[in-house]
């Protein structure tokens, strides 16, 4: 800033004759590197991931599809590991009173199924699980979902069943929290989407705070590319993908969010 | 839950139809009053020659409306609207304050106000620097392109101090901008009606491309707007809120620059003011006792 504050000295008024081009550019050049300093770094990008050209966290093992046996919102069950053999599965455990986060994720996710080619959208699945099965009754959660995309499988089932789910994939089962007011209570939850590949794990996951490019980056490579689209690629399941550094501690419990924000 | 904001910044909790109070907002438009108020009654009554009558009133009208402005600009519910959920709200106060309430803020000052700032050579020395026009539409590009930037964005409108720095760069840069246009002091005689037209046009180009770019975007560009919670209004995703954006920005802000543009037109043709008077003798370093004038010159009492 010293070589600014010189220009300054000998441009400023009364202290001869002063060039308003030169100020300009001096002007210029201080705000161009004011901006640079401003702004904020990059989001820190997965390095294990970004390697393999992804924009998710990577986790420091694949974590298995969980073996549950949910109730959709018609009432019938769904196998999860049967039902979604062989798809790209996104799974995220939510709420539909859920103020931010989870109508962020939906939403995002949505819109950008909405701009892939027909034939990849076929090849992912969406399931949103709730955690607050007390109040997103079938009759709440379909409509709910439906806001964002009719294809997204809305699941619900006992608590015992929710919470051992999440507990499968290495996350704290949601807890209620009690907030006041109108909406009574909120649940903490896991913020992060999984996605399981075609060969039936989780590799990567989406934590808040992943933008619709990032999907728009990422979902296609997880159907076209992603482990277990070819045969080589699924005779790593079970293994650690790439060998490289863990970005996520604790088997990707990642972000934990009541509701209440970002 | 809410705890009290001095100025409005996004926060990440859902939105609510519910008062907020901003007190930074009021003390900062309060102050801008007081300053009016106390030049309005140093300027005293107008004086016969000096400027009509009606001038004066225009005057005051011009600087209620400019104050009035930006408080509803900077309060809730714009504010927070525009600081943490709607990109669309956010190109409304940017509008507002870089391409509305700078001209009207300046279009209400008092001939004597400025007269007195002719008298003070500090501070004109001070004004005719900033208020080169080069140098003004430099500053206002630089600053309408930097607020735009998303990174710049998004770390700003996360705090409170940031997001007043991003209304302030848009006030005082609309300011700047806006005075060789609307204020004869100092008195710029090369600053012909044809040169403001062009200064007009290109200063304001940048929000042309701003615009454009947010309306073609295939993705939001501001983590701010895109990861806010849903703001209640159906069908409006962060995309299209984007596009709304873009299209206040092209559609509101494009049209008031082609208005000014017009009215420094037709009046240039309507009076041929400048033209007459470019000898030497008009090249004034600012002692000549003159006055605002509307843009175009044609309200100068000087």
């Amino acid at each position: 800033m010293q070589q600014y504050a010189s220009l300054f000295r000998r441009l400023r008024p009364g202290s001869g004759r002063s060039s308003p081009a030169r100020l300009a550019l001096a002007v210029a050049v201080a705000l161009a590197t004011l901006s640079v300093a401003c702004a904020s770094p990059a989001p820190a990008a997965d390095h294990a991931a970004a390697e393999r050209g992804y924009r998710g966290v990577m986790l420091p093992a694949p974590v298995e599809k969980p073996a549950t046996v949910l109730t959709t919102t018609s009432g019938e069950p769904y196998d999860l590991r049967e039902r979604t053999r062989g798809q790209v599965t996104l799974l995220f455990f939510g709420y539909a009173n859920c103020p931010d986060v989870c109508p962020v994720h939906m939403a995002n996710i949505a819109t950008v199924l909405q701009r892939m080619p027909y034939d990849q959208v076929q090849r992912v699945t969406v399931v949103f699980v709730t955690v607050d099965p007390e109040r997103d009754t079938p009759e709440k959660l379909r409509p709910w979902l439906d806001r964002f995309d009719p294809r997204f499988v809305a699941l619900t089932g006992d608590t015992a069943t929710l919470n051992a789910a999440q507990r499968e994939l290495g996350v704290s089962p949601a807890v209620r929290e009690e907030v006041g007011g109108a909406s009574g209570y909120a649940m903490a939850h896991a913020a992060q989407v999984y996605a399981f590949t075609r060969d039936g794990l989780a590799h990567i996951v989406y934590p808040f705070g992943t933008r619709q490019a990032d999907w728009a980056h990422d979902l296609p490579r997880l159907v076209e590319e992603g482990w277990g689209a070819t045969p080589a690629a699924s005779s790593r399941s079970g293994s650690t993908p790439d060998g490289s550094t863990p970005a996520v501690e604790g088997g990707g419990t990642g972000a934990v969010v009541t509701g209440g924000g970002r | 839950m809410n705890a009290v904001q001095w100025w409005c910044s996004a926060r990440g909790v859902s939105w609510e139809w519910k008062w907020q109070p901003y007190p930074g907002v009021w003390l900062f438009v309060a102050v801008l009053a007081g300053i009016y108020w106390w030049l309005a009654r140093r300027g005293g009554e107008p004086e016969e020659g000096r400027e009509s009558r009606a001038m004066h009133s225009g005057r005051a009208v011009a600087a209620v409306l400019g104050i009035v402005s930006l408080w509803l600009t900077l309060d809730w519910p714009v504010g927070t609207m525009g600081a943490g959920y709607l990109a669309g709200v956010h190109a409304i106060q940017f509008v507002m304050l870089a391409m509305v309430v700078p001209p009207l803020l300046l279009l209400g000052i008092r001939p004597a106000a400025l007269e007195r700032l002719a008298a003070h050579r500090g501070w004109l020395g001070f004004v005719r620097l900033v208020t080169t026009p080069l140098l003004a539409m430099v500053l206002f590009t630089a600053a309408m392109v930097i607020t735009h930037v998303p990174r710049v964005v998004d770390r700003l409108m996360a705090s409170q101090p940031g997001s007043f720095v991003l209304d302030m760069a848009w006030l005082l840069s609309g300011l700047v901008f806006w005075w060789p246009l609307m204020v004869r002091v100092p008195r710029r005689a090369r600053f012909v009606p044809p040169l403001r037209m062009v200064y007009l046009f290109f200063g304001t180009l940048a929000h042309v491309f701003i615009a454009m770019w947010l309306l073609l975007s295939p993705f939001p560009v501001y983590a701010t707007y895109e990861l806010a919670p849903p703001f209640p209004f159906p069908g409006l995703d962060p995309l299209i809120d984007q596009q709304v954006a873009g299209g206040v920005m092209l559609l509101v802000g494009s049209p008031l620059v082609l208005v000014a543009i017009s009215i420094i037109f037709f009046r240039w043709l309507g009076t041929g003011e400048e033209r007459p008077r470019t000898g030497p003798g008009t090249s004034s370093t600012g002692s000549t006792p003159t006055s605002a004038a509307a843009i175009g010159g044609g309200a100068s009492a000087g």
